[in-house]
């Protein structure tokens, strides 16, 4: 008799990500994922001058603030046909990579390292132990013993007031917890570092965007940073360079840190390369263009499907016809009117509450599908696409990790396994790798660029009084991220956001198709259902985020999540 | 001298969520501060508070709150009070994270010797709607409660003569690109 556990965070306002699982034997035998919040934030756009629709979409959600303003300014441009300068293309690049690198750090070290990191383990732990093994690993100067008997020490402190704090109830001693007390003290002095090092990042964003978390410097039509290397007031060589210095600092965290320690901990649990792996149809867009016209990127997209890698199709711009005739939204198991696949730009956002039903509407998301089939997007995604089509940064970082994580694992673990729960993690930080390397290069090109004597940052938009159309595409820290917009004599007219957790979180569609999140639960394995760890494991590893609501602070609030058995 | 700051929290899109931007561009807007003392609308930062909070000694937080008051009810709690709420495992790692971000940055040794969260008990959440008039008539009340905390920790400030823009830029009525 199968056993229903629903995960589901506790709060009416909180309350964001919702997922249920039957297991039976021991193993997970079917899923449901479900957004608990209505998402029609872009009802608030029409009407509205396209200019500043970035500002309102930055609200969207507080984490992914970068990402929907380059999307919505994209979405415009793309509308306009309008071209976007060297200089603006630059230095958006160097938001988006430093953002990215700021999202995936904290991701790996803050939001699911500790999924397989026990804490409880690390007082047993030997410092020097862990000294010896993390300088085998690399030559980062944060190995020390004496680094890492600080990390345990406090740790010891926080067990022994009795009060776990922020580790109260994590789960700790669980059967599917596996690392050496040593590997437990490694990781989670790293997590202690990565803190500094994520910091970096968001200062990084801050100096180019004028401000952190919310960008100013955006405008359809490039950027509104002034550019001249002598003046105080504008982007100034004196910028430039601390900009280059945070860079060169979180480059070695990443090279040395993020990346052997996701390699290290995928080779202890190699048997996590054995799950998840869900749907595998992937979908990325290309990004960071090098030119003004958006033809060339420095990442490339496309698609894979059935993860028949060999069949990749590359994708050659924004606005590639293959996508955007591809992509339409289903409302069968979603509370929204409407029974017929839309495409974005004809999208309706009309709501039609039910209760939560296992065979009839159950989620806030949409379901969106491209050339009808559920898509997994992604750094994994993006990884998958770019290897498959011989992309030589992708090929040389992926095979960088794939060889440690063989050696740690002490078996070939193959481009193909990538497809898992722990492969996503290996995806994300290889896509932090080739994302530092990248922000050396359009540095170098921004300051080159202005060297010769360019200082152009935007092109002025011009509307029609007719109606225009557009999409905004981002390969965001998420995965592809698409605004959808109509423009009719210069006023919003349609707006639709299809986030990356649309895609992934997506519920059933009329088909019967799961989305990612639910068909990557299938035959997890659960050992203890009050304790659903491995379920966990598996819906972080995809870094969710529905958080396109409301934060509302409850001081009576218990637990965030709730695991209810039935 | 101590760095204090004050940070409004909440989304500017759903309603009486936005009291914590709006309280804090407002304050911007009509006083000036002396060395040390830094206000900030951050929106909803999830996790990414941390960042917000390294090197500051004392912050003090604005936001919406549920905590069955009348709406428009002005509620401070100090570090102790928001740290009684013990975190949980989460399953969307960007919801709310005031306490975990203070867990974690006292774990990492770089957090605020003291948070404050002056709380405004909220009456709806509506998608575009601007804030309720019974929270926009708790908004001097909240400045208040806020400023008090600065004087107490040492800040100072002073009221604009002329108030500057407060740039309350998600409440003004739509208008399109074309004159």
């Amino acid at each position: 008799m199968a056993k229903r556990i629903t995960i589901d965070p506790i709060s009416r306002i909180e309350g964001h990500l919702r997922v249920d699982v039957e297991v039976e034997n021991g193993s997970v035998s079917n899923s449901w994922a479900s957004c608990t919040m209505w998402r029609g934030i872009e009802t608030i756009l029409k009407g509205r001058d396209p200019r500043e629709a970035w500002l309102f979409v930055q609200r969207f959600c507080g984490v992914c603030t970068t990402v929907h303003a380059i999307a919505s300014v994209r979405s415009v441009e793309d509308a306009l046909k309008l071209e976007i300068p060297p200089n603006a293309q630059y230095i958006r690049n160097l938001i988006l990579i430093n953002h990215g690198l700021h999202d995936h750090i904290v991701h790996f070290y803050h939001l699911s390292a500790l999924d397989f990191v026990d804490i409880l383990k690390i007082p047993s732990a030997d410092p020097a132990k862990t000294s010896a093994l993390a300088e085998s690993l690399t030559n980062w100067p944060g190995n020390s013993k004496k680094e890492f008997l600080a990390a345990q020490d406090k740790v010891k402190a926080v067990a022994a007031s009795g009060q776990l704090g922020i580790f109260t109830n994590g789960y700790w001693g669980h059967p599917a917890m596996r690392l050496s007390p040593e590997v437990n003290l490694l990781a989670f002095a790293h997590y202690i570092q990565a803190l500094e090092y994520q910091r970096k990042s968001v200062q990084a964003v801050a100096i180019l965007g004028s401000k952190s978390p919310h960008i100013q410097n955006l405008t359809v039509g490039g950027v509104s940073n002034a550019i001249n290397l002598d003046s105080l007031a504008t982007l100034n060589m004196d910028r430039l360079v601390m900009i280059k210095k945070l860079m060169e600092e979180v480059k070695p965290f990443v090279d040395q840190v993020y990346l052997p320690d996701v390699c290290a901990i995928a080779g202890m649990y190699a048997d996590w390369f054995n799950y998840g792996a869900g749907v595998t149809n992937y979908l990325a867009s290309p990004d960071l263009p090098v030119d003004s016209k958006n033809t060339k990127f420095d990442l490339p997209g496309g698609f894979i499907l059935d993860g028949n890698l060999a069949g990749v199709h590359r994708f050659d711009g924004f606005r590639d016809k293959v996508f955007t005739e591809g992509v339409t939204e289903e409302t069968k198991h979603a509370w929204y009117k409407g029974e017929t696949p839309l495409n974005p730009w004809k999208g309706e956002t009309e709501p039609e509450y039910t209760d939560w039903q296992a065979e009839g509407k159950y989620s806030w998301v949409k379901a969106p599908r491209f050339q009808g089939r559920p898509m997994q997007v992604g750094p994994l995604a993006q990884v998958l696409v770019g290897y498959a089509s011989g992309d030589p940064l992708t090929r040389k970082h992926t095979d960088k990790a794939l060889d440690l994580i063989s050696t740690v694992a002490g078996h070939r673990i193959g481009v193909e396994k990538l497809q898992s729960t722990m492969g996503r993690h290996v995806a994300r930080a290889i896509r932090a790798s080739m994302l530092a390397e990248l922000g050396e290069k359009h540095w170098q090109l921004l300051v080159d660029n202005i060297a010769s004597g360019d200082t152009t940052t935007h092109n002025v938009p011009e509307f029609p009084s007719g109606e225009i159309e557009g999409v905004g595409v981002h390969e965001a820290p998420r995965g592809l991220l698409s605004h959808w917009s109509v423009i009719k004599g210069g006023k919003i007219e349609n707006y639709q956001a299809v986030v990356p957790s649309t895609w992934n979180a997506s519920p059933r569609d009329a088909k019967g198709q799961h989305g990612p999140y639910e068909a990557s639960l299938l035959h997890n394995p659960i050992a203890d259902p009050v304790r659903p760890l491995e379920a966990i494991r598996t819906v972080h590893s995809f870094d969710p985020c529905m958080a396109c609501a409301c934060h509302t602070f409850n001081p009576e609030g218990q637990a965030i999540a709730e695991v209810k058995v039935l | 001298m101590k760095k204090i700051k004050i940070c409004g929290v909440g989304s500017v899109l759903l309603g009486d969520d936005a009291v914590g931007p709006y309280t804090a561009r407002w304050i911007a807007a009509n006083y000036e501060f002396g060395e040390g003392v830094e206000v900030e609308d951050l929106g909803t930062p999830g996790l990414d508070l941390i960042a917000y909070m390294t090197g500051i000694d004392v912050l003090i937080l604005i936001d919406s709150v549920e905590n069955g008051a009348p709406a428009g009810t002005v509620t401070v709690y100090d570090k102790a009070e928001i740290t009684r709420q013990r975190p949980a495992v989460r399953l969307d790692p960007h919801s709310p994270c005031i306490t975990e971000s203070i867990f974690i940055a006292e774990l990492a040794g770089g957090g605020p010797e003291e948070v404050y969260l002056i709380g405004v008990t909220g009456e709806q959440m509506e998608v575009g709607a601007p804030l309720s008039d019974v929270v926009r008539q708790a908004v001097p009340l909240t400045v208040e409660k806020a400023l008090e905390r600065v004087a107490l920790h040492g800040g100072s400030f002073r009221k604009r003569d002329v108030p500057a823009a407060s740039e309350i830029w998600w409440e003004a009525a739509p208008v399109g690109a074309i004159a």
